[in-house]
């Protein structure tokens, strides 16, 4: 199991008949499925009449189905009935394919190819990787996590294979496992599992920069935070750099936005759970930053990354800039499937303080700007200067 | 013939089986409480408390220190700290009512959720002179409370929504609460179930407690509890961070 933003819905790629042990394991799948969404969805409402009418019309033909495609077929045409794009079935082999790997690899699609942002190799590309982009790509051809789930898939991909760089002009290097090793320091919070933390800060002429890999080890992280803002009383503009970070722990959007809000009773969004509605408020920090704020996005910007930048744009405290993000806001959880598919669930409904519904949709920025290739080979970074250009004008 | 029903022998047993038991006033509840956990004289005595122990949010897996401050009449001071993840404070001088955390920074506490920190502050007061905090309290009937049967008292503050509290009819003693807690976050209900009764100087405390709120559970263990210690003066002013909060 594993709390990550959510996978749309996705369907099997091929079949085969199905033994009498597979046939019972997709049935138990079946109940699976449709008791989770029962007992765990937000509207209770899915306990009456209606749902139990979907099951009993849908467990027959799960009965009858004679492949794999078909029984996720029945799966997938019962989570359909909830009309919602933020629960799915994944098949097992695929979601293997897109976890784990070179996990400290920082790669975006630009024009069909595998670019490093990040790094002693910023701007090459990430050779051999092409099909394994166009399985992933014809997953979620309509997705907005097509960016999310294709960068995972070239990591993953990478910690299988071994890796050629190439920068575009005759030269290629094969690198080193360890440029793509996770850096960071090791993190536990509770139950979840460890992650690698970092953040960068650094002052940008007259600007404050503070860019972090995931809303997570609050401990470390506010508190860097708070003396990064804190160095920048005379700045006029701080840049929150959220590319790439898919969130994490909810509650860290509200203590982070604090630092930049001076007014009592301000909401980053409302969350629905199942037995209450819980509230992004956010309190203010003294002194707060009241100069200009961008914030960076991404494709890779999900959960709380876009509850972060999504509510400060709503209240119209940021500016946002970069490319839509992820839209796979809600938390929710991943299990593994009686029969070793993987079901997403969402455990909550999220709304901003303007009823804007991320989920599916992603942060919208306002001034769009996408990596481009021969600016990180450069060593440039167009995102962030354009937000840097922003500060610099005059109000 | 007479339509009307007779009431046989039977019929007169079956209801006076099912009559309601007569129901002592909330008042008395409280008032046995106070005498099975040491007698008035007792509580009187008490000036403050340290209380020292470990917090648990169970699902979470996440295990902190938990020390309590009280002073009478009405301050009072929590601080959790998570190692390794941060501290969470909350207290009221008897004046403001406050909050400040790792996670989401500090905060003044506002009406109905100042209010309920301030009785919560005042626990001596509620049952030593309960019309200091209250408008009413009243038992509502008996319920089951982990199998054992118990008075439902609710007490009705002067302002706000009222608290459910549950006493063992055995014992006597306080074993649940339940109440409506308004955070910035939403309103958000509140079970507390208390056990692990034991004495503290003249007094019988509970120290184990079990929180259920917003689908978490939160378990609080109590060590050890210092009776009237010297406090510094500075004990129960707020941190500087919500000092700032009130330039």
């Amino acid at each position: 199991m594993r709390f990550l933003a959510l996978l749309p819905l996705v369907f099997a790629l091929h079949g085969a008949t199905l033994t009498p042990e597979r046939k019972q394991s997709n049935l138990n799948s079946f109940e699976y499925v449709w008791t989770t969404i029962r007992d765990k969805h937000w509207d209770k409402s899915l306990d009456g009449a209606e749902w139990k009418a979907v099951h009993d019309e849908l467990q027959p033909k799960m009965e009858q189905a004679e492949s794999m495609e078909a029984a996720r077929r029945v799966l997938n045409e019962m989570i359909g009935r909830l009309h919602l794009t933020h629960f799915g079935v994944l098949p097992g082999d695929v979601y293997s394919e897109l976890h784990g790997g070179a996990e400290g690899m920082d790669v975006r699609i630009i024009n069909g190819r595998a670019i490093l942002v990040r790094g002693k190799h910023q701007g090459w590309e990430v050779e051999g990787v092409q099909e394994a982009i166009a399985k992933v790509e014809k997953l979620y051809e309509h997705s907005t996590m097509r960016e999310l789930m294709v960068s995972r898939a070239v990591a993953a991909w990478a910690g299988a294979h071994e890796v050629t760089l190439s920068n575009g002009h005759g030269e290629r290097v094969t690198p080193e496992l360890s440029e793509f090793a996770q850096h960071g320091e090791p993190t536990t919070f509770g139950n979840l599992p460890t992650q690698y933390v970092w953040s960068e800060s650094r002052h940008i002429g007259n600007a404050g920069y503070f860019a972090f890999n995931m809303f997570f080890d609050p401990g470390r992280l506010i508190p860097a935070l708070a003396a990064s803002v804190g160095e920048c009383g005379k700045c006029t503009g701080f840049v929150i750099d959220l590319r790439g970070n898919p969130g994490g722990i909810g509650a860290m959007a509200m203590g982070m936005a604090g630092f930049f809000i001076q007014q009592q009773g301000e909401l980053l969004g409302t969350m629905q759970m199942r037995d209450n509605a819980l509230k992004f408020a956010i309190n203010p920090r003294v002194p707060a930053f009241t100069q200009k704020l961008a914030v960076l996005v991404d494709g890779l910007s999900a959960s709380t990354s876009e509850i972060f930048a999504g509510g400060l744009q709503d209240l119209k405290r940021a500016r946002v800039f970069g490319s839509p993000t992820a839209g796979a806001a809600l938390p929710s959880v991943i299990e593994r499937l009686p029969n070793g598919d993987a079901f997403q669930y969402a455990i909550a409904n999220y709304v901003s303080q303007s009823g804007a519904v991320l989920e599916g949709k992603g942060v919208k920025p306002d001034v769009e700007v996408r990596p481009n290739r021969a600016s990180l080979l450069a060593g440039k970074d167009d995102v962030l200067e354009s937000a840097l250009q922003w500060i610099k004008r005059p109000l | 013939m007479d339509k009307e029903a007779p009431v046989t022998p039977v019929l007169l047993f079956a209801l006076l089986l099912f009559a309601p038991e007569d129901l002592p006033k909330g008042e008395d509840v409280l008032a046995k409480f106070v005498e099975v956990t040491g007698g008035r004289a007792a509580y009187e005595q008490i000036r403050g408390s340290i209380a020292k122990g470990t917090m648990t949010i169970s699902g979470q897996n996440l295990k902190g220190t938990m020390t309590i401050y009280e002073s009478a009449p009405a301050k009072q001071v929590t601080l959790v700290e998570f190692p390794g993840i941060g501290r969470m404070e909350e207290g009221t001088d008897g004046t403001i009512a406050w909050s400040n955390s790792f996670l989401e920074g500090a905060r003044l506490k506002l009406g109905e959720e100042k209010a309920m920190a301030m009785r919560a502050a005042n626990s001596q007061a509620k049952f030593l002179n309960w019309k200091k905090l209250y408008k009413s309290v009243e038992t509502m009937g008996v319920e089951d409370v982990d199998g054992k049967p118990c008075y439902k008292v609710v007490l009705t503050p002067l302002s706000g929504k009222p608290d459910t509290e549950y006493y063992d009819k055995a014992s006597g003693l306080l074993v649940r609460e339940t109440a409506t807690v308004p955070l910035p976050m939403g309103e958000v209900p509140v079970a507390l179930t208390l056990g692990g009764y034991r004495k503290e100087g003249d007094l019988l405390m509970p120290h184990t407690l079990q929180q259920s709120l917003a689908g978490q559970r939160i378990d609080i263990e109590i060590d050890s509890v210092a009776i009237n210690p010297e406090f510094s003066p500075k004990r129960f002013e707020p941190p500087a961070e919500v000092k700032a909060l009130l330039k």
